[in-house]
């Protein structure tokens, strides 16, 4: 499921009309997308993934399985959640950060839109 | 011999070739024009390059060969462009076996070494075809899978060498339904197959590099045998890809080469053509037409040594830094060239008339560079869709990242330190966001700041130096502001104003490889670099393109980089941050150009 809401977000898609068993192609995904793709799921799940994932796991279905099989991402999204939290509650901590970046990070960014 | 020894194959090689204005060398201006205008492909001179044994500085030294930096390979790679492209592409097709030195086997590794070293042999690349240019996963040359092999069928043209080399890379598909992983590489070896299942296409008519082999090569049920297959089935995009990273950097070399003639020959003519009773040099807008000619060459030798080197110490960030500079380089060196062909005047148009017409074939051959091997837009293309992670890491940078990216950068800009060997099995499809240069940015503005305790530099140009780096970071800040607001999308639907806002990326890269460059090579390149009036002048003239800046800086700073520049040419030296010594040209009272007398009769 978090990855047909986070790939419809990346895609443009509206989620309900993405099905986990189509190749990620059909959605307008090229190859190349395909590579920088996996650099968004890295950033998302803090973790370090293999950059030809969704070549060798072209589908949403397999993409997952294999992630599910190989990573912890249990606990990747157990740390997302907690890490959610802090950022909807600004503290101080967050709020210095942003000022020592010097940049309001559009939407774009954020780990959730 | 220059002091970096990694120039010295480059030097020797030169000094073997001889000067390219004797028109009985092998390699003369003379020589490769004529070579042009028959269209022949130029068998002799390749023949002398592997009687040289240039081809061993292909093979890889853990493979059997000589190679071992990308540094020393662009500087030989630019001997043989600034006497003729048609040759320096020719031979450099050799380059393509860094397919197989990245992804063969042991044994198909060892048997490539063998045919480079021993048998004269050589390789072309066949990726596109007719109908599919740029676009790889398109293709319709197919291998279909039958025991022991695969039978081949189909055609890849454009092809540079496809009828005279041994070896074709051929990109076939393997999977009919598409996709990401559909093509499988295949290394064939035309003397394992049944000729009559292959053809050569006939030679193309090009308007540039007109006596090499342009053609192509078509497979019908052609068998080739399992052992010819690059890695697995449903590789060879991401080879490919890969492989592209090595030569696109490499390109720049070709440009370098091309740009240092036509500069040179300008020179031929504009310090000898008097005109209004002075020589063209000494004219005020041609002289500056020159000086930004040379400093082109400065910025873009920045720009592609310290890629070169950069391969060496972070093959993962290469699929940013491989777009940027063959974007960069080649059209920034292109633009040099239409420039200074004012300079040179009507003889510019000319076949005989000036130094056998070497400008006008550099023109022409030149233009190819920019198109092969991932075209401008390609490469702009693959730069688009990695703005937004350069541009996240960038912000999320701490002072251990910073420390880290100075350690590298010191590797990467000192010339005097040793590489560690090129591990072609670490490039990465994407990067991640990381890129060294530019994200090192602020670690160049602290160094200059640093300089200020030290006496030898001149102050108004620290000064200088401080102010222009401070609005590359200011404009750093801007891109990454614009792309933080920006809406992203996949695809090949980008807007055009994306396209220019990564030609400025790439031109706020090449101005922090100048300032990376300098301060790590201060001490050693000798008393003009180290002075850093050029960097000044270069830093303004990248910059000057981006933000509205005062025309001029400083008139002395162009009046002692023109007088470098005359240095350069008379002492016949590369120019370039590390101007190694040229053939010296043995007749340096050629035919004089019209006196003013005879000028005031024309
Ligand atoms: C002299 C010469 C030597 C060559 N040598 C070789 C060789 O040895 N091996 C080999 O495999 N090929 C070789 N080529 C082929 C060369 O690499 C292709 O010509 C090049 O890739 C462009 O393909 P194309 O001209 O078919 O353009 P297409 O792919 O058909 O593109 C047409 C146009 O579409 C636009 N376009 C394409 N992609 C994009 C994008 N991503 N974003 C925005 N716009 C885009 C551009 O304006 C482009 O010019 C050679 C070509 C020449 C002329």
């Amino acid at each position: 499921m978090w990855l047909i809401k986070q790939l419809a977000e990346q895609l443009s898609h509206d989620p309900s009309t993405i099905k986990v068993s189509e190749p990620l192609t059909r959605y307008g995904l090229d190859s190349i997308d395909a590579v920088t793709l996996v650099g968004d799921l890295e950033d998302w799940l803090d973790m370090k993934l293999p950059d030809t994932l969704f070549w060798d796991y072209p589908t949403i279905a397999k993409a997952s399985q294999y992630l599910a099989e190989n990573f912890d991402i249990t606990g990747a999204l157990d740390n997302l959640k907690a890490e959610e939290l802090t950022t909807v509650v600004p503290n101080n901590k967050a709020s210095e950060n942003l000022a020592e970046n010097k940049k309001g990070w559009g939407g774009l960014f954020g780990r959730f839109k | 011999m220059h002091q970096l020894k990694q120039y010295s194959v480059a030097e020797t090689l030169e000094k073997d070739l001889g000067d390219p204005l004797d028109p009985n060398n092998i390699m003369s201006f003379k020589q490769v024009v004529d070579i042009d205008e028959t269209e022949e492909f130029p068998h002799s001179q390749i023949e002398w390059l592997y009687n040289w044994k240039l081809q061993h500085y292909y093979v890889p030294a853990e493979c059997g060969g000589e190679f071992t930096s990308f540094e020393e390979f662009v500087a030989f790679v630019r001997v043989l462009s600034r006497r003729d492209q048609t040759i320096g592409i020719a031979f450099t097709t050799l380059f393509w076996s860094f397919i197989t030195w990245m992804s063969g086997s042991d044994e198909q590794k060892q048997k490539l070494a063998n045919y480079i070293k021993n048998e004269q042999g050589t390789m072309c690349l066949g990726y596109s075809e007719r109908e599919h240019g740029s676009d790889l996963v398109g293709g319709d040359l197919t291998a279909k899978k039958v025991s022991g092999g695969y039978i081949l069928n189909g055609e890849k043209w454009p092809i540079n060498r496809a009828t005279i080399s041994g070896i074709s890379y051929i990109l076939a598909k393997t999977a009919p339904e598409g996709g990401a992983k559909c093509l499988t590489l295949f290394m064939v070896n035309k003397r394992e197959l049944d000729p009559e299942k292959y053809y050569n296409l006939p030679k193309i008519l090009t308007h540039g590099i007109r006596a090499s082999d342009m053609s192509g090569i078509g497979f019908k049920d052609c068998f080739v045998p399992d052992s010819m297959r690059l890695k697995n089935e449903g590789d060879g995009l991401e080879i490919a890809l890969k492989g592209f990273q090595i030569t696109r950097t490499l390109c720049a070399a070709f440009s370098l080469g091309a740009a240092d003639t036509a500069l040179r020959t300008t020179l031929n003519f504009a310090s000898k053509r008097i005109v209004y009773g002075k020589t063209v040099f000494d004219l005020p807008q041609p002289r500056q037409t020159l000086v930004d000619a040379f400093l082109d060459l400065l910025i873009c030798d920045c720009e592609t040594i310290g890629s070169a080197r950069g391969f060496h110490v972070v093959p993962e960030q290469f699929s940013v830094w491989a777009s940027v500079v063959k974007y960069f380089v080649t059209t920034q060196l292109e633009t040099m060239i239409n420039n200074v062909y004012v300079v040179l005047g009507s003889r510019f148009y000319m076949r005989e008339e000036h130094d056998w017409g070497i400008f006008q074939k550099v023109l022409r051959d030149n233009s190819i560079i920019s198109m092969f091997d991932g075209s401008t837009v390609v490469n702009l293309h693959a730069l688009i869709l990695q703005l937004r992670p350069l541009t996240k890491y960038r912000s999320r940078r701490k002072s251990n990242t910073m420390a880290e990216i100075q350690g590298r950068l010191e590797t990467i800009f000192s010339l005097e330190k040793p590489l560690p060997t090129f591990t072609p099995t670490e490039l990465e499809l994407f990067g991640r966001g990381i890129d060294d240069p530019l994200q090192g940015l602020e670690i160049a503005l602290q160094q200059l700041e640093d300089l200020k305790q030290t006496s030898d530099l001149d102050e108004q140009v620290l000064e200088n130096l401080l102010q222009l780096g401070n609005l590359v970071l200011e404009e750093l800040d801007n891109h990454d502001q614009l792309i933080a607001n920006s809406k992203f999308e996949y695809g090949h639907d980008q807007s055009p104003e994306l396209f220019e806002i990564a030609k400025k990326y790439c031109n706020l890269h090449a101005a922090a490889a100048c300032l990376h460059m300098w301060l790590y090579n201060r001490t050693i390149l000798g008393d003009f670099f180290a002075k850093g009036e050029w960097l000044v002048l270069s830093l303004h003239r990248l910059l000057r393109t981006i933000r509205h800046l005062p025309y001029c800086l400083s008139e002395i700073y162009v009046e002692n980089t023109a007088q470098e520049l005359l240095k350069l040419y008379k002492e016949d030296k590369l120019f370039s941050i590390v101007p190694f010594q040229l053939a010296q040209s043995q007749s340096p009272e050629d035919k004089p150009y019209a006196t003013s007398g005879l000028q005031l009769k024309a």
